[in-house]
């Protein structure tokens, strides 16, 4: 479990790096795709899959209520 | 019936249903301890936790300053969208470590953390101070943004009917009433209502924005034929600012005092990871929604020169108000939804503050009642301050956010990194959280807003952890 959380959050990451238009020149005048500029339309896709992703991880994630040890 | 006097009747109902759950509340106590006051007994389900959760983030900030900024700034906002999430995203870093112990420890502040982990260690009782005050302040600065928030709300869609200040006023005492008397139940409960009311206006504003546009791809032409910035790829200076944005957001909004005292006040820790499952979504309907109806300002307010950023929203709902009577009445559904959201931010952040002064700064014991009731006069009084500070706005709602979360974010050590390195001491986290503090406060108080696109908060941060690192490195090798 703990390693299926761990993979969901690194692949939310990715996800949040692609999300910036690094990869654009800045200043470009962009293309409309989905109804919004096109660098905008891949920032929304990614922020949506880190989203299932992240919904994902929590639902695995154990949050117990008591503990025996020591932080 | 004008839209003013339509908003007035609409106002006027939703204060009495709040003062009906407040007094619902006041039964429901079970006794007058502070962690019935402030958790409401550790008892909040599934949905209250998530629907207090969301109405908590999503603030003053995301209908007001939020809207203001996509309209400032143009389509690179959707930056908020990404942030907002973050937030949901960093809480795996805390939750699941911090629950179990403050359970066992029955936490009810989040100095408790504090207490518990560092004790009476050399530096251990200055952390807990600094960490207090640190957060005090940033709360209160977080409450004066709130209450500017109810002043400018008000006043704008009533069409100065309730003026500034009178809703400043007016709207803080309910806020002081409801709380003092009903304490996290009420606050939850009215949290419950107030993100319905939120989500169900924003989503009908949307609609009708895009509707009146001619759908999303006209709406994106409008704004590229009125301001061709807006629409462009970003410089390197606002991708940079948009990395630190999400840094600056992400950290800071999980040592939010109020958010922390949420994860004790669930009723599980099962209830709570479900609820953050929930709330992961809700940037994409909130914020992304928002950030639309910012964008949609561009083409409208374009042409009358210069508008004030905060006030892009009620600009928007007086037309489509103006646009005939039904609108009017959903107008007013989303102005009585803003509101609540705003209202609902304003009283978590009371509640936190009175439990943080009472118990962390203070000394208070957190267990017996007399703290309660300490808490609550120093929350009345903070009011006090705050009100007569709002009466008389100097900045932005979107700078006050900033100036809170530069603070804010130099507790991340004393929190994520002491929850995660069981050799952590307290002196370097003190000494990390005073430098970085310093350096943040002074280059906000030196007008110094981001270096390069990064905030001087996340810089600040830096500094703090270098000083954590290299003081942890020292007292290791002493050892």
């Amino acid at each position: 479990m703990g390693k299926i959380r761990a993979g969901l959050l690194v692949l939310i990451g990715v996800l949040y790096a692609l999300s910036i238009p690094w990869y654009r020149e800045g200043g470009a005048d962009p293309e409309l795709w989905l109804g919004l500029p096109d660098w905008v339309a891949v920032a929304v896709l990614c922020y949506a899959g880190a989203a299932v992703l992240n919904a994902a991880a929590w639902l695995v994630t154990d949050v117990r209520d008591e503990d025996e040890g020591d932080a | 019936m004008s839209f003013s006097q339509l908003g007035l009747v609409g106002l006027v109902l939703y204060l009495f249903m709040l003062v009906g759950l407040a007094l619902v509340a006041r039964r429901a106590r079970q006794d007058a301890s502070p962690a019935d006051h402030f958790l409401a007994n550790r008892g909040l389900g599934l949905f209250v936790v998530f629907l207090t959760l969301y109405a908590t983030a999503y603030s003053g900030n995301s209908l007001l300053g939020y809207p203001g900024e996509a309209y400032r700034r143009g389509f690179s906002w959707v930056m908020a969208t990404g942030f907002m999430m973050a937030i949901t995203v960093v809480f795996h870093i805390l939750v699941p470590r911090l629950r179990p112990i403050a359970m066992r420890e029955r936490f009810v502040t989040p100095g408790d953390w504090v207490r518990h982990r560092f004790g009476d260690a050399p530096g251990g009782q200055a952390l807990r101070w600094v960490i207090g005050a640190l957060m005090a302040v940033a709360l209160a600065n977080f409450l004066l943004a709130q209450l500017m928030a109810m002043g400018h709300v008000t006043s704008e869609v009533t069409g100065g009917a309730v003026p500034y200040a009178v809703g400043v006023v007016g709207l803080a005492a309910l806020i002081l009433f409801y709380e003092t008397v009903g304490g996290m139940r009420a606050v939850a409960w009215t949290d419950a209502g107030q993100g319905v009311l939120m989500l169900v206006g924003l989503l009908l504003l949307l609609t009708w924005l895009l509707g009146d546009a001619g759908g999303l791809a006209s709406l994106t032409e409008s704004v590229r034929a009125v301001r061709p910035d807006a629409v462009r790829v970003p410089d390197t200076v606002e991708r940079t600012n948009w990395v630190s944005t999400i840094v600056l957001l992400g950290l800071a909004s999980v040592v939010y005092p109020q958010a922390i005292q949420r994860i004790y006040a669930a009723r599980s820790g099962r209830t709570l990871a479900r609820a953050f499952a929930l709330m992961t979504f809700m940037p994409l309907i909130t914020t992304l929604v928002v950030t639309l109806i910012g964008l949609a300002a561009i083409p409208r307010f374009e042409a009358l020169g210069a508008v004030q950023a905060d006030t892009v929203m009620p600009r928007i709902l007086e037309s489509w108000a103006a646009a005939g009577p039904g609108s009017s009445a959903l107008a007013v559904l989303v102005f009585v939804g803003a509101l609540a959201a705003i209202m609902s931010t304003a009283d978590s952040c009371l509640l936190s503050l009175g439990s943080i002064v009472a118990v962390d700064l203070m000394g208070r014991d957190r267990h017996e009642a007399a703290t309660t009731k300490l808490g609550k006069q120093y929350a009345a009084a903070m009011m006090v301050v705050l009100v007569g500070v709002a009466l008389f706005p100097r900045f932005t709602l979107w700078r006050l956010i900033e100036l809170k979360m530069e603070l804010l974010i130099q507790c991340v050590p004393a929190f994520l990194l002491a929850l995660h390195w069981p050799g952590l001491r307290a002196r370097p986290v003190l000494f990390g959280a005073v430098a970085g503090t310093l350096l943040a406060a002074g280059a906000a108080l030196l007008g110094e807003k981001r270096w390069a696109g990064v905030h001087v908060g996340v810089v600040g941060l830096a500094l703090n952890l270098a000083v954590v690192m290299a003081m942890a490195l020292i007292e290791r090798r002493r050892a």
